[in-house]
């Protein structure tokens, strides 16, 4: 008994972190197979011969890695404290902002970018001075860089 | 050469003109997004009614504000501004969530401003000769170079080399999509139109970079960056004095990025990446470089800035550019009527010696502006409420990365990047193997496949791959890089058993 409990305490075992450890490693050796399948489809060999041999170390690599997680699991992060919808709020309001520009042009588009943004990052409490001046600098700033980037730079903003 | 052209650039105009560069091109060149060659670009119309020399004395001004400018967002949003300042965020980061943002942002200009000064000293004195590196360099040279910034990776990878090489393939295989350079196949696109034209790498190392400090920041109410109480200048004398201790890393890391500079399409993220490889491999002991280590901000931005008159070398001598806003910069030129080549620095070189001169007074206009900029830089960073940063740095993102080639779907794979980013940051895969892989991977592709060819044609392989001594050289070094850390283990080891 006390020599079982002896072993459990020296082998680290396998826990939540891990585990992620161990889908992204299988996500890159998928991604390895499916390059190595989309290399016998190129014409030349000389386009083949590079992607084939990084595809052959991300297989070797990431193999190693899901045997090094079994045996010696690592010691990572994983996805530590903080607010899920916060972040989910913050990415997903980002790429509906990208997703909307071409129908609402760019200034909406990046006030729903930045309103997400304001939301998923302001943990005080709202009051009536802090939405006024966050929301009033955030049309400002959008403003400020849609001409800058437009009229100053030339770049054809939707 | 003579002292009427050192008088020539110190009129009115001229001054005022590479003030005006410095300020402008720092100021683009600390957006995320907006790149060197895009700052020089943008500006080229300004130029053309202006004298030859007075308008390279803005370009060159504009272009070394925009490598040094891309310093700020890489030590205080770990994001970088332009590829080149990649390296500066590896210790530049830490050393700001440190509360050492301020000394950080101060050893950023010093160094910029030692390493542009001997690129342009460079530039000078020995431009003839030096142009002559650019010739020497074949195919595999080249691949052999990017080899050696690859062994990066085995110091990048937060303790786990094997999660580090797996970032690296991958990210050597993300800069495989898009059409094959040399045989025109296309790759792992899966057909689609977007795809085709490969990862914007810029856009990449946006997503890579910033997205997961975003998520980060949203997530959490800690403040952004640690403060002193007595937050009012930049530490200006303990910046000047950490760099000019550091002059032997100041002075190797400046000639790299000359040399680097020098070879046409390697570039400042290069030129960064090596120095900072040289300097992790011959630090002492108690350095701990990716943690806040002031020598690695030393090494990089002082390599990147070097490159800016490295990289006038080639395109004034040989009329072959050295780095992409060297191109845009010889386009400019050849408006202007002005042939480059040798004969440009004959018969006294007037235009030529007089913007050297020029590209030098910038450089060093570039250490009061700087600071200056920096300092506000840093104030703003660290006064703005969390919840006004995080959207407006993303939407900078946003609009940064669509800037770059005006495509929506740049944007989205660089928030999907990010994302990805993230996820895998949190199981110990860091993010920098893969913008290596990114960066290096074409040209790692095309100077392996180009001397492939030829050894093949010429029936000497191995002669081709190991036969030539720059060449051996470079292997020499990379294998001393893999090594190094190694043998230090082992010989510390040693030193505890003896003791």
């Amino acid at each position: 008994m006390s020599a079982t409990s002896n072993v459990d305490r020296k082998r680290p075992t396998i826990n939540q972190q891990n585990v992620g450890s161990l889908v992204i490693a299988t996500l890159f050796i998928i991604v390895a197979v499916i390059t190595l399948y989309d290399t016998t489809h190129y014409s030349d060999m000389d386009s083949k011969v590079f992607p084939r041999a990084c595809a052959i170390v991300l297989l070797i690599f990431s193999v190693a890695t899901v045997i090094w997680e079994l045996i010696q699991p690592s010691n990572v992060d994983g996805f530590g404290s903080g607010h899920w919808w916060r972040r989910i709020t913050l990415v997903m309001t980002m790429l509906l902002a990208c997703l909307a520009m071409p129908h609402i042009t760019f200034i909406p588009a990046g006030g729903i970018a930045f309103i997400g943004g304001l939301i998923a990052a302001m943990h005080d409490r709202w009051t009536s001075h802090t939405l006024l001046l966050y929301w009033g600098s955030g049309a400002i700033i959008i403003v400020a860089f849609h001409s800058f980037f437009k009229y100053v730079l030339y770049v054809p903003l939707p | 050469m003579d002292v009427s052209n050192f008088l020539s650039a110190l009129t009115p105009l001229n001054l005022v003109l590479a003030l005006c560069g410095v300020i402008a091109g720092t100021v683009i060149g600390s957006i995320p997004g907006l790149t060197a060659t895009m700052a020089v670009a943008v500006l080229v119309p300004i130029t053309f009614s202006m004298e030859p020399a007075s308008a390279l004395i803005l370009l060159g001004a504009i272009y070394t504000g925009a490598i040094y400018g891309g310093a700020y967002a890489a030590i205080l949003l770990n994001t970088p501004g332009t590829p080149s300042a990649i390296a500066t965020t590896f210790d530049g980061y830490p050393m700001a969530k440190k509360g050492d943002g301020d000394l950080a942002v101060a050893i950023a200009c010093f160094s910029s401003v030692a390493g542009g000064l001997v690129g342009a000293l460079a530039l000078l004195f020995l431009a003839p000769p030096l142009s002559k590196v650019a010739l020497a360099f074949g195919p595999v040279e080249y691949f052999w170079l990017s080899i050696f910034g690859l062994s990066l990776i085995a110091s990048l990878s937060q303790g786990n080399l094997v999660k580090g090489l797996v970032g690296g393939a991958f990210g050597l295989i993300l800069s495989t999509v898009g059409i094959a350079e040399i045989s025109a196949d296309v790759r792992l696109t899966f057909g689609s139109q977007t795809m085709i034209a490969g990862f914007e790498v810029v856009g990449a190392l946006i997503g890579l970079y910033c997205i997961p400090v975003l998520i980060d920041l949203a997530a959490v109410p800690d403040r952004h960056l640690k403060v002193d109480k007595n937050v009012g200048s930049l530490r200006i004398l303990e910046a000047a004095k950490i760099t000019f201790r550091s002059k032997f890393n100041l002075i190797r890391s400046a000639i790299i990025g000359t040399v680097v500079g020098i070879l046409p399409g390697a570039g400042g993220s290069v030129a960064g990446l090596v120095a900072y490889s040289e300097a992790k491999r011959t630090a002492r002991p108690e350095q701990r470089f990716g943690e806040g280590e002031a020598d690695g901000i030393i090494a990089t931005e002082s390599a990147n800035n070097a490159t800016v008159g490295g990289g006038f070398i080639p395109t004034l001598v040989l009329g072959i550019p050295g780095t992409p806003p060297d191109a845009v910069i010889l386009g400019a030129l050849l408006i202007q009527g002005v042939r480059t080549g040798p004969t440009l620095f004959d018969g006294g070189g007037t235009i030529v010696y007089t913007f050297i001169y020029g590209l030098i007074i910038a450089t060093i206009l570039m250490l009061p502006t700087g600071l200056l900029i920096g300092r506000y830089a840093y104030k703003t960073i660290i006064t703005i409420p969390k919840a006004v940063l995080v959207p407006t740095v993303g939407f900078m993102t946003i609009i940064g990365t669509y800037a770059i080639r005006n495509s929506i779907s740049d944007v989205i794979i660089m928030i999907s990047l990010g994302i990805f980013g993230w996820l895998i940051s949190r199981f110990g895969f860091a993010a920098s193997p893969i913008v290596l892989g990114l960066i290096l991977g074409p040209i790692a592709e095309q100077g392996f496949v180009q001397s492939w060819i030829i050894g093949s044609a010429t029936n000497d392989l191995w002669g081709m791959f190991f036969g030539r001594p720059i060449s051996l050289v470079i292997v020499a070094f990379t294998v001393l890089s893999l090594s190094y850390p190694l043998l230090t283990k082992l010989r510390n080891k040693q030193k505890e058993k003896a003791a």
